[in-house]
């Protein structure tokens, strides 16, 4: 119970100093949001009304408190780039993000898992080579070129989606989800390999243990061995990689997202940035430093209930 | 054993897509998918639909879906717009006294008439009959008269607007329908300022749910998505065609051609020869226009070596602008002596446009290298060329002429910057020796493509202002005969002296001036009515279905 009370704590503090960096930056990279609004043409007068309106005038300490007292108070400010409450507006995108991520790492977890056992278990076969280098490759294409990839040959020639025309998820919610399907699919296969190359070394490391050439030496069936101990060994290690994973494939979203017109919180971040938006991007940061770390949290968590040795680190 | 059936279709299905994918990946480059091959996969797919049917459908319900790059701005009041962007789709929805046509030459729209005293100094507009708001109110000369002295009086409007309305003296109800406009000085540019959009007075929602006059009325608006319009029944012109359209909004290029080839988009303006060749020309016509804008690699007139006049001079020569149009542009554009468009042709003068063209390009590099010896830079120097990153047409006329200008000795780099950095620090700013970028005219008149580079715009004024004078031009004739145009109201002599201030900006080598870029707009097969402005617009109510 300690340990959660902890982990809660220690999220909060990693929230804020998260906040409080972002906010920072943003003083410190040229770019002027009043400027951002106005364009080349703005006069000193029209900025100086401008930035009093959205309260740029005041020093950055006070900038900064004012945001984060709001933020507790649970108010996110409102865009300035949209005039709109900043909650309002993420929203509805941060549903389309979730629901891709959801569908991204159900792939990964439904293609990596039986892959990765058998890459383990055909290590040094004939075609060991041919898999190596497959998974080489997926791992090494760019999101980009591979988003435009999947879009020309199942949009285009195959026409499984219309790229350019995702449906309302509140309208057209099995429409939204073969959609991001395909993004998804983008998102999940670097990691897929990525899953596999690590399974495969971890199972092949536990294989050569002592433990398992001494249950091998008294008899027992190597695929049973494999089973019953090897795979709940390698387990700790695959809890951590997804939690990695869940984590990373929000960063590895904004491309696919941009390419396939989906419109997700790594699009609108990015726009953000550019147009200076200050309390967007704020926001946007603060929750995707919470799902990292509460991707952390989840996998150690369950890597505690599976292998209880762990719970001593949580202590220390 | 299911477990390993399973693996195994994984991998193959992985392998197969990988190995199609760049089959497909590498065919695309250098053949268009072939029609026929598109119609037999949706044959074999029959539960999608196809881009055929897509449209039809679009066609059917007298819709269309335009692909744009870039959001609205954060307020939608067309006072206070900004981003040419958000003109370029809110020219539909407002209207002022007088607007636009397809010449850039303004005609009647909310006034029928207008009358100008002979003493250019009393302007008398008959406001139409009958012309409704889309909130469904009739607009009366209140509206009219908020709607200018909100241009002229709110600080937060287009400087270059309220400037310029400021010669108004006195607006004055003459009857319900005329109304009496008297000026201080004669404003020849004055009709021009007066496409400023009428709104209904006191409405202090603009910025969310603008109202205007326009063919088309504003429906929603959704973040980074979509940007709707519809159809505006009592419109008092000739009403648009098309029901209703949707903008949406995807800021990478290669996913704008991705929704034309999928159907899911039917138009999309602005994009490069290298993009529209991508697409199927069974499908799409190809319509070419003008972006209207100055691309220049603008030179800091104060910062050495550009102070010098021989090398700026030196580099109009070194430059061979055709060969950055062949280079970068697949030979599209237009070329350029000075600073104004070929399509604002009432004051472009084509005889500027090769005063530093030599014989051959090599002949200009020859040039180029006594001028540089004779301004004391015999063995060349380093400059920076600052671009800002999002614009890949400027970036790479810029790599263009780093490599054009490494022949006569100069070593150019290449600063790319986000574009809000451009523009606090590069334009506004001033930090900077050179950039390639395009200027617009906004409004549309001589005065705001040619009065920023007089000395009234390169200082700072009682206020702290600086104005757009950002290559801190400096020329004593150049501002004696900006003085002289804005004094003369004859439009034959003021057009002359704005021609002479345009000569003088090309003999002093103001900057290297290139081309006007070439906008290429692909319309789906069905469509037709597109009509180019000189201006950054798009003009929907004339789009059809056939």
């Amino acid at each position: 119970m300690k340990y959660v009370v902890r982990r809660i704590l220690a999220l909060i503090i990693t929230m804020i100093m998260v906040s409080f960096l972002a906010f920072a930056a943003f003083h410190i990279i040229s770019g002027d949001p009043a400027r951002a609004i106005l364009g080349m043409n703005a006069t000193e007068k029209q900025l100086a009304i401008l930035r009093q309106e959205m309260g740029l005038d005041k020093p950055f300490l006070v900038q900064y408190i004012n945001w984060l007292f709001g933020f507790f108070t649970g108010n996110l400010g409102v865009s300035y780039s949209y005039r709109q409450p900043v909650a309002a507006l993420i929203m509805p995108k941060l549903k389309v993000t979730l629901l891709m991520v959801l569908i991204s790492f159900v792939i990964i977890i439904i293609c990596s898992l039986p892959l990765g056992l058998r890459a383990a278990q055909k290590s040094g076969g004939r075609l060991d080579w041919l898999r190596t280098t497959i998974v080489q490759l997926c791992m090494a294409v760019p999101a980009f070129f591979l988003s435009i990839l999947v879009s020309y040959i199942f949009g285009i020639i195959f026409k499984f989606f219309t790229p350019g025309d995702f449906p309302k998820i509140e309208k057209d919610l099995a429409g939204a989800v073969r959609y991001l399907f395909f993004a998804a699919v983008c998102i999940a296969i670097p990691r897929i390999a990525m899953a596999v190359r690590m399974l495969k070394s971890t199972i092949i490391e536990e294989m050569e243990k002592d433990y398992v050439r001494t249950a091998i030496s008294r008899g027992n069936d190597r695929a049973e061995v494999l089973k019953k101990h090897v795979l709940k060994n390698s387990l700790v290690p695959t809890i951590t990689f997804l939690g990695q994973t869940m984590a990373e494939i929000v960063g590895g979203s904004i491309v696919v997202e941009q390419v396939f017109g989906v419109p997700g919180m790594g699009r609108f971040l990015v726009a953000s940035i550019s147009n200076r938006d200050y309390p967007v991007v704020e926001a946007l940061v603060v929750i995707l430093a919470f799902w990292v770390i509460l991707s952390g949290t989840l996998a150690d968590l369950i890597n505690q209930k599976i292998d209880p040795r762990l719970k001593l680190g949580g202590r220390a | 054993m299911k477990k390993r059936i399973l693996a195994g279709i994984l991998a193959a299905s992985m392998v197969g897509a990988l190995l199609t994918g760049c089959g497909k990946g590498a065919s695309q480059g250098t053949e268009a998918a072939p029609a026929q091959g598109t119609e037999e996969a949706a044959e074999a797919a029959p539960a999608a639909e196809t881009q055929e049917e897509d449209a039809t459908e679009r066609a059917q319900a007298n819709e269309i879906v335009i692909g744009i790059a870039q959001d609205l701005d954060q307020s939608l009041d067309p006072h206070y717009a900004v981003a040419a962007g958000t003109k370029e789709v809110m020219f539909n929805v407002f209207e002022g006294l007088v607007k636009y046509d397809s010449n850039g030459d303004t005609i009647p729209a909310v006034a029928s008439e207008v009358e100008v005293s002979d003493d250019g100094l009393v302007y008398t507009f008959t406001l139409r009959d009958g012309v409704k708001f889309h909130n469904g109110d009739t607009v009366d000369l209140d509206d009219v008269i908020y709607s200018i002295q909100r241009c002229k009086d709110d600080p937060k409007v287009n400087p270059q607007t309220s400037t310029g309305l400021q010669c108004i003296a006195s607006l004055e109800k003459d009857g319900d329908n005329k109304l009496v406009m008297t000026l201080t000085e004669p404003n020849t540019e004055l009709m021009s300022l007066l496409t400023l959009a009428i709104i209904p007075a006191d409405y202090d929602q603009q910025d969310t749910a603008p109202v205007g006059t326009g063919p088309y009325k504003y429906v929603s608006r959704t973040a980074q998505e979509s940007v709707e319009l519809e159809k505006f029944a009592d419109y008092w012109g000739t009403p648009a065609n098309i029901d209703k359209v949707t903008y949406k909004i995807n800021e990478k290029a290669e996913g704008l051609i991705m929704g034309l080839e999928s159907g899911a988009l039917d138009l999309v303006s602005h994009l490069s020869s290298t993009q529209v060749a991508e697409l199927n020309k069974d499908n799409f016509n190809i319509e070419q226009g003008t972006m209207n804008l100055v691309q220049a690699l603008y030179l800091n007139n104060e910062v050495a070596p550009f102070d010098n006049e021989l090398v700026r001079q030196a580099l109009c020569y070194a430059i061979d602008r055709q060969g950055i149009l062949d280079m970068a542009f697949d030979g599209y554009g237009f070329l350029i002596g000075s600073n104004v468009f070929p399509a604002f042709t009432k004051y472009f003068d084509d005889s500027l446009t090769n005063y530093y063209t030599l014989e051959t390009p090599e002949a200009g590099k020859e040039k180029a290298k006594e001028l540089l010896a004779e301004a004391g830079y015999p063995d060349g120097f380093d400059m920076t060329i600052t671009v800002p990153s999002n614009y890949t047409p400027h970036c790479d006329t810029a790599e263009v002429i780093a490599e054009q200008l490494k022949e006569v000795g100069i070593n150019a780099t290449l600063n790319k910057v986000e574009w809000e950095t451009w523009v606090s620090d590069t334009y506004a700013g001033r930090n900077f020796q050179s950039t390639v970028i395009g200027l617009t005219a906004d409004p549309l008149t001589a005065r705001s493509l040619l009065e920023r580079f007089t000395t009234g715009q390169r200082v700072e004024d009682e206020e702290g202002n600086r104005g757009n004078n950002f290559i801190n031009y400096n020329n004593e004739e150049y501002d004696a005969l900006f003085e002289q145009a804005i004094k003369t109201y004859d439009d034959e002599e003021q057009t002359k002296i704005y021609k002479e201030m345009e000569k003088n900006l090309t003999e002093h080598a103001a900057s290297v001036y290139i081309q006007d870029m070439a906008d290429m707009v692909a319309v789906r097969k069905g469509l037709t009515g597109l009509t180019f402005y000189p201006l950054y617009v798009l003009d929907v109510s004339t789009l059809k279905w056939e």
